[in-house]
């Protein structure tokens, strides 16, 4: 597998009222073309900061972050497109003109534009929601929006922050198999995070779990297991042992500190 | 709009000319003027025998609130998003702007007639007085509750800081600047006849004034009925507005 991303020793303090705040310490990661590579962690531990980074929303303080071999400087639409935990779809805006908006901010002429969006709306399981507005759809329909609008501009990388997070447990577990589909498919690299350790072991190639701030990556595990994976499994149930006793200490660290 | 609601209006309204006509009659028709001394007043108004020269003093109003609305639009907007997109100035500014608009703007008329003169120059700085307030105000407001994520989702998707004013903050802020647009007429409007009606030779405030001061109360009340009916339209007019800038965005 190419090597597609790579994050070279990058570090970020935030300055806050209340002072510095360390962010991220050191974090080295490297992703290969077409990997679902979850990124797992205590609450506050920076793992938003390096999605912020590959996205080019916030630049390290030290470090480099390289997409293909070039430095990220700032929003590059072309390559990455980003699922954001708050959804934040344009509440003025139908599902449709909603899932167009990238095309929309990159000249695509409105009937083109529409069709694509309108193309996307059926897999979504949109398809009678075209001319909804977002207040009138539930939680997972508005998630399903707003990843609709990430896949429209069509990019090889798929950034999600919690995507799944506000939404409840069945529809997590939906929205996970449905995701799972996508990427087989199009055969994007998603960059997840999650606090969800069930997630990232039914959907990742590779989980990378965060240490409690100042967030360093603590352990890399690759899951070399076949989709679907069943949550049952000797294997899955023996990794999810694994990943847990990784993370608990992280987390009970970010509890104590909290 | 039910049937229901119509019908209840057109009886409070029905009602409510039955009580002044009957209010009237019983006490002083001079001083109350009951309507059915107004509708010839109207008439004699309208067709020009009471104030042969009305077309010419409403012309003047009509002028006069024009040009203190595009000023105090011009100003409201142009001083709102300077304000707003400044971060400190506009934390500086802001509690003097609404310090300054919780002053009753009428204090600030007979400085004006000093500055402007008793021509119509201060009656549209008067309504431009009152109309930008509201405007600049309803920018700052409307800014402040633009969702920061929407900022944020659009930055992503590679939006430049021109396509993240007309696609993220104008409509996420339209509903607020469109109601301190609407609210800004309805102050200039207020703000050029009431300037008119405080000191002037010209315009419909000035002849509202004549009637009362020479005790024309039935010329007077149709007066302002016309003054009435300039108010809704303007109103109407922005209203349509609203309409169209709801169509707009979406």
């Amino acid at each position: 597998m190419t090597q597609l991303i790579a994050i070279e020793r990058v570090a970020k303090r935030y300055l806050t009222s209340s002072g510095a705040v360390d962010a991220l310490a050191d974090v080295s990661l490297s992703v290969g073309d077409g990997e679902f590579c979850t990124i797992i962690g205590p609450s506050g531990c920076g793992k938003s900061t390096v999605l912020g980074m590959l996205g080019g929303l916030v630049q390290p303080d030290t470090g480099r972050v390289l997409i293909a071999g070039e430095a990220v400087t700032g929003p590059d639409p072309a390559r990455v497109a980003t699922v954001f935990q708050d959804p934040g779809l344009f509440p003025w805006r139908t599902a449709l003109d909603n899932v167009a908006f990238g095309l929309e901010l990159q000249g695509v002429p409105r009937e083109r534009r529409r069709r694509i969006a309108g193309d996307l709306l059926g897999p979504l399981g949109l398809k009678d929601f075209a001319a909804k507005y977002p207040r009138e759809l539930s939680g997972g329909m508005r998630q399903r929006v707003a990843i609709g609008r990430a896949l429209a501009i069509d990019t090889r990388i798929l950034l999600m922050d919690e995507p799944f997070g506000a939404l409840d447990e069945q529809t997590r577990m939906l929205m996970g198999d449905w995701l799972l589909d996508i990427w087989r498919r199009t055969s994007k690299t998603v960059i997840f995070v999650t606090h969800s350790l069930q997630e990232a072991l039914a959907l990742s190639t590779r989980v990378v779990v965060m240490t409690a701030r100042p967030g360093r990556v603590k352990t890399v595990l690759p899951l070399d297991l076949p989709y679907p994976r069943s949550m049952e499994s000797v294997e899955v149930v023996s990794l999810r042992a694994k990943l847990w006793h990784e993370i608990r200490r992280e987390s009970l660290r970010a509890m104590s500190e909290a | 709009m039910s049937v229901t609601v119509v019908a209840i209006r057109m009886l409070l309204l029905i009602g409510l000319l039955l009580a002044w006509e009957v209010g009237a009659r019983l006490a002083n028709p001079l001083l109350y003027v009951p309507p059915t001394a107004v509708v010839p007043a109207v008439r004699e108004l309208l067709a020009l025998r009471s104030y042969p020269d009305l077309p010419a003093h409403l012309g003047l109003t009509v002028r006069e609130i024009a040009l203190a609305y595009a000023l105090a639009v011009g100003a409201g907007l142009g001083i709102g998003f300077l304000l707003a997109m400044n971060r400190t100035f506009g934390r500086a500014w802001g509690p003097i702007l609404a310090a300054l608009y919780a002053v009753p703007a009428v204090v600030w008329y007979p400085s004006l007639m000093l500055f402007f003169g008793l021509d119509a120059a201060s009656k549209i700085a008067f309504g431009f007085l009152l109309g930008f307030f509201p405007i600049a105000l309803a920018v700052l407001a409307g800014i402040r509750q633009v969702n920061p994520q929407l900022v944020t989702v659009a930055t992503a998707f590679g939006a430049r800081p021109a396509a993240i004013f007309v696609k993220v903050l104008l409509p996420a802020m339209l509903f607020t600047l469109v109601g301190g647009l609407r609210t800004g007429l309805a102050l200039s409007v207020v703000g050029v006849i009431v300037g008119e009606i405080l000191g002037s030779r010209a315009g419909l405030g000035s002849l509202i004034n004549h009637a009362y001061g020479l005790f024309r109360t039935a010329d007077y009340v149709a007066l302002v009925l016309l003054t009435l009916v300039l108010v809704v339209a303007s109103d109407a007019g922005a209203s349509l507005l609203e309409r169209r800038a709801r169509r707009w965005t979406a």
